[in-house]
């Protein structure tokens, strides 16, 4: 089964993952941090160059796997909608999986705190035990964060290590609570959209209109009657 | 076959046209329902409900059209101007599903669609024509030379005559939007009862909402509730008639002035009766030929999104893949 991976929670992401375990990645740059408003502009064109590195047609595809978040809004919606034209085009199988289990299925530790820069001061995060997921996605502040860890996680707190661009910008706050942030180099900070290939084997396929982010977040709206 | 799809605001729509502009399917899901508690457009959550049916409306202009997508020969998507993140969500779609069949794309902008609409169908409107556009989000009038551009005579300075109807229905106490509302009432009224004011100053195009939905805001005030809601139906009806006749007589100067012997109308406010048949009356009296497009082609629609397509640069993969959405008309 060849698989295209996409997320665009963070920077945008593209892999593909062939058949024959041949995988075709770009990895993550530094210049790929900050805010991230370009993806109508370079999700296709990276998807484009990933399938042509692979040697393989759109029409070759599948299942996609998508990245539903957490994370901006909009640019999950970019991909989101880029994987339902996608899909539509050939009948390639959709296969949702969480920008957050991406994050924590990949580098060291055991006990991982994923966590996503939700903007206003937060942090979309989860916690994830040898890939499995402890904590459902939660978006807080990074004191109310910190506070939560030492609470329910007491002396398991020492063996945690945090990673993501949320971690990243607030590494001082998360550090100076005990909490272990992942190297400011490392490649785990980036959502990696060969990790998002590798956990869709094992998700169930949905129709476009069950394909939703994980928004976490409500919308900002204010009723008039 | 040409496939559009239009998600500038809160309609999620897709169509099939002929490349000789008959339309095959017109598909909108309309959110109206889903806005009306909070008065207006909510912009999330207009986005977050394009993604949710956006698969499901093109499946069903496809189904319509009796085609399937082997038989779509370019994919056209507006571009803008809209609501970013709802635009994002018709083109990304359109994007992709181009890029894998490796379709030509058309983008096209929302307001020039609006002004070709009469473009479509078995009796075309031919060039040069005025088309007047007035929707919720746009009020303006264009001269067309060729049906690939059009040129802005005048536009609103202020509110859109839409947005004039919605604001004046709420200050009636009406349900959002409040076009039809408005609409539906004033024909129990009368509509000489209130005299509110017409126009923007000046000779020029352009219009002028403000100061009538403030005129209309006194005369609440003055009534006082138990009155307002005795009177209105008078209330609307004379609200009504000043947006009706500020949008003609700006239209007639156009005529006049552009020496054209054909006119159209485009956008939501097109539906509304009065200005249908003012404008038919228009017609008659100036001699000039009247095209007034169907409700499901005035309001927002992918139809006029196929359609306008055809006249525009069609671009071949994988040019198109990096094409970005714009909010504001350039
Ligand atoms: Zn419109």
């Amino acid at each position: 089964m060849n698989l295209l991976g996409i997320d665009t929670a963070t920077a945008t992401r593209a892999a593909v993952l062939r058949g024959d375990g041949q995988a075709f990645d770009r990895p993550a740059s530094q210049a790929e941090s900050g805010p991230h408003r370009d993806h109508a502009a370079k999700l296709l064109p990276a998807i484009a160059s990933r399938l042509a590195e692979a040697g393989l047609d759109y029409g070759d595809i599948d299942a996609i796997a998508v990245g539903i978040g957490p994370g901006g809004f909009t640019g999950l919606r970019i991909g989101l909608a880029t994987a339902i034209g996608l899909a539509r085009a050939h009948g390639a199988e959709l296969r949702p999986v969480s920008s957050l289990a991406a994050l924590a299925a990949e580098g060291e530790g055991a006990l991982r705190l994923p966590l996503i820069d939700a903007r206003r001061g937060e942090l979309f995060g989860a916690l994830y035990e040898d890939g499995i997921q402890r904590w459902e996605a939660f978006a807080a502040a990074p004191d109310a964060l910190v506070s939560r860890v030492q609470t329910e996680l007491g002396e398991e707190a020492r063996r945690l290590v945090a990673v993501g661009d949320g971690s990243l910008r607030f590494r001082e706050d998360l550090e100076s609570a005990g909490l272990a942030v992942a190297a400011p180099g490392s490649m785990s900070h980036a959502v990696s959209a060969l990790a998002l290939c590798r956990l869709a084997v094992s998700v169930e396929p949905v129709s476009p209109e069950a394909l939703i982010p994980l928004y976490v977040r409500e919308p900002d709206a204010i009723a008039t009657r | 076959m040409i496939l559009g799809i239009e998600t500038s605001c809160d309609d999620t729509c897709a169509a099939v046209v002929s490349e000789a502009g008959i339309v095959r399917s017109n598909v909108i899901a309309s959110q109206g329902l889903l806005h009306q508690r909070y008065g207006g457009v909510v912009p999330e959550i207009a986005a977050r409900e394009h993604l949710a049916v956006i698969g499901p409306v093109i499946d069903d202009a496809l189904e319509r059209a009796g085609a399937e997508l082997a038989d779509i020969d370019v994919i056209a998507a507006t571009s803008g101007p809209g609501l970013i993140g709802a635009l994002l969500i018709g083109l990304s779609t359109a994007k992709a599903l181009a890029a894998a069949r490796q379709l030509p794309m058309v983008a096209v902008d929302h307001l020039h669609a609006h002004v070709v609409a009469s473009a479509l169908g078995e009796r075309p409107i031919e060039p040069p024509f005025v088309a007047l556009v007035a929707s919720g989000g746009h009020t303006f009038l264009a001269r067309v030379e060729r049906f690939e551009e059009h040129q802005t005579l005048g536009r609103t300075l202020d509110d859109a005559a839409g947005e004039a109807f919605d604001k004046g229905a709420r200050l009636l106490g009406l349900p959002y939007p409040g076009g039809p509302e408005i609409d539906r009432l004033a024909s129990e009224g009368d509509s000489e009862a209130f005299a509110f004011p017409r126009s923007a100053p000046g000779e020029g195009l352009d219009f002028s909402f403000s100061g009538l939905k403030t005129a209309l805001l006194y005369a609440v005030r003055d009534l006082g509730e138990a009155r307002t809601a005795e009177r209105r139906a008078d209330l609307a009806a004379s609200y009504q008639r000043a947006i009706v006749e500020a949008l003609l007589a700006r239209l007639e100067s156009a005529v006049i002035r552009e020496r054209v012997t054909r006119v159209a109308i485009g956008g939501g406010v097109g539906a509304n009766r009065e200005l249908r048949s003012g404008i038919e009356a228009l017609g008659d009296r100036l001699g000039v030929e009247v095209w007034i497009p169907g409700f499901s082609l005035c309001t927002d629609n992918a139809a006029m999104i196929a359609g306008a397509a055809r006249f525009q640069p069609r671009l071949e993969y994988p040019s198109y893949l990096g094409l970005d959405a714009y909010a504001r008309a350039a």
